[in-house]
């Protein structure tokens, strides 16, 4: 995650001054900022993530833990949980996904606005983790059901994972930029997921290895 | 226990006196409810009393209103799927958890009986083929997501009540997934379902 961040700013996107490249005079670089609209926005989307709040089993519990005092997510402004999926543009499926509540799941996903992310948390929701083989009742992944942007292992994953987990989601949106991640329709289709799907595409960087799902 | 005809005669009288209430469960019921009970299991922390199907309903409600015993709490049904054996046809037992805690509450009870907890099991034996057993919802009220729970998964059919839905899966989930017979389906509404290695 570290690597990440002077990538960014090396990208040119930020809104940080370059120097020996700048056109501008010294002492306008002190008071001038130069970007791109895209940037900003993408800027403010992954300092103010919404999640959803709700939670499927045990990985729920680290889920409360992280959004609590000692760990704090909302250090990373994700950490206004909203009891509603029109108000939330990120979805942390915490806990085992049953057959029964794959509909659910589902319909909550699509009541989000878009932009919207998911991440996957713990075992279970990535391919249905000790109950994989004879579970009966355990959806074998949730990335049957809605398009995931992370996975998180663990069995639940510890707080400081579900952390690192947003960090990497809050870098690959302002990378790609919110608008572009694809939807579920070329997401499952395969191989190449959201290039030449996006409407802005031409404003999104070039992406090198950052096909989502 | 191999002679099962007159339970009574094989159990030792220190076990009646370790456990005076399954004790006179036991003889109540023989009392009452004539050729109710097929096998007996009196030793142990959890006894068993195995009685057949039509006489159910008696016996519960015997256990439940006699005021020595009082069995007021029906702590959960479950079903045992037995494979056939070489001589006959594969069953279900069904098993009722009752516990009396009038009995437990009572300040003698202790100092009568070794064993702390009057707990007893009834086993009703049903032909997988046929599983149905009477309902026992309007004796325990309790009793009523339990049944549902083995219809859900074990496929028995309670008889007498109003509607018998399932509780956990979908009411259009395949079959009853406890049963030994029950395969995994190829998808699920569309999701596919991944069978383990040799099923």
């Amino acid at each position: 995650m570290p690597d990440d961040a002077p990538q960014v700013l090396a990208r040119g996107h930020s809104p940080s001054i370059i120097p020996g490249e700048s056109l501008l005079d010294p002492e306008l670089q002190q008071s001038v900022i130069l970007t791109k609209v895209q940037w900003v926005k993408d800027w403010g989307r992954r300092h103010a993530l919404w999640p959803m709040a709700f939670g499927l089993a045990c990985c729920a519990m680290e889920m409360m833990a992280t959004a609590a005092t000692k760990y704090d997510l909302d250090r990373f402004g994700a950490g206004v949980f909203r009891a509603s999926p029109r108000q939330s543009d990120l979805m942390i499926v915490a806990g085992t996904l049953s057959h029964k509540m794959a509909p659910r799941l589902r319909r909550l996903w699509e009541q989000m606005p878009d932009p919207k992310y998911v991440i996957a948390m713990g075992a279970c929701v990535i391919g249905g983790g000790p109950y994989s083989r004879f579970g009966y009742h355990v959806v074998q992944g949730v990335d049957l059901i809605v398009p995931v942007d992370i996975y998180l292992p663990g069995c639940p994953p510890r707080p400081e994972a579900l952390i690192d987990a947003i960090r990497k989601l809050q870098f690959r949106i302002q990378e790609r930029g919110g608008d572009t991640l694809p939807d579920l329709a070329t997401a499952t289709d395969g191989d190449d997921g959201h290039a030449g799907a996006n409407d802005s595409g031409a404003e999104a960087p070039e992406g090198e290895g950052t096909s989502a799902a | 226990m191999a002679d099962t005809s007159d339970p009574m005669a094989n159990a030792p009288a220190e076990l009646a006196a370790a456990d005076p209430v399954t004790a006179a469960a036991l003889a109540a019921i023989r009392a009452a409810v004539p050729d109710a009970v097929v096998e007996v299991e009196m030793g142990g922390k959890h006894p068993w009393i195995g009685v057949t199907p039509q006489s159910l309903r008696a016996v519960c409600r015997l256990l439940r209103d006699d005021p020595a015993l009082r069995y007021d709490c029906c702590h959960l049904i479950s079903g045992v799927e037995w494979p056939a054996p070489a001589d006959g046809e594969a069953q279900i037992d069904v098993v009722y958890h009752l516990a009396s805690y009038v009995v437990r509450q009572d300040p003698s009870y202790r100092t009568r009986a070794e064993k702390n907890d009057p707990f007893l099991a009834l086993k009703v034996a049903v032909p997988l083929a046929k599983p149905e057993v009477p309902t026992v919802m309007d004796i325990w009220v309790g009793a009523d997501w339990h049944e549902r729970e083995t219809w859900d998964l074990m496929g028995v059919r309670f008889t007498g009540r109003a509607e018998l839905p399932r509780i956990l899966l979908p009411e259009d989930w395949p079959g009853h997934p406890l049963r030994k017979d029950w395969e995994y389906p190829a998808s699920y509404h569309g999701v596919p379902i991944i069978p383990p290695e040799g099923m």
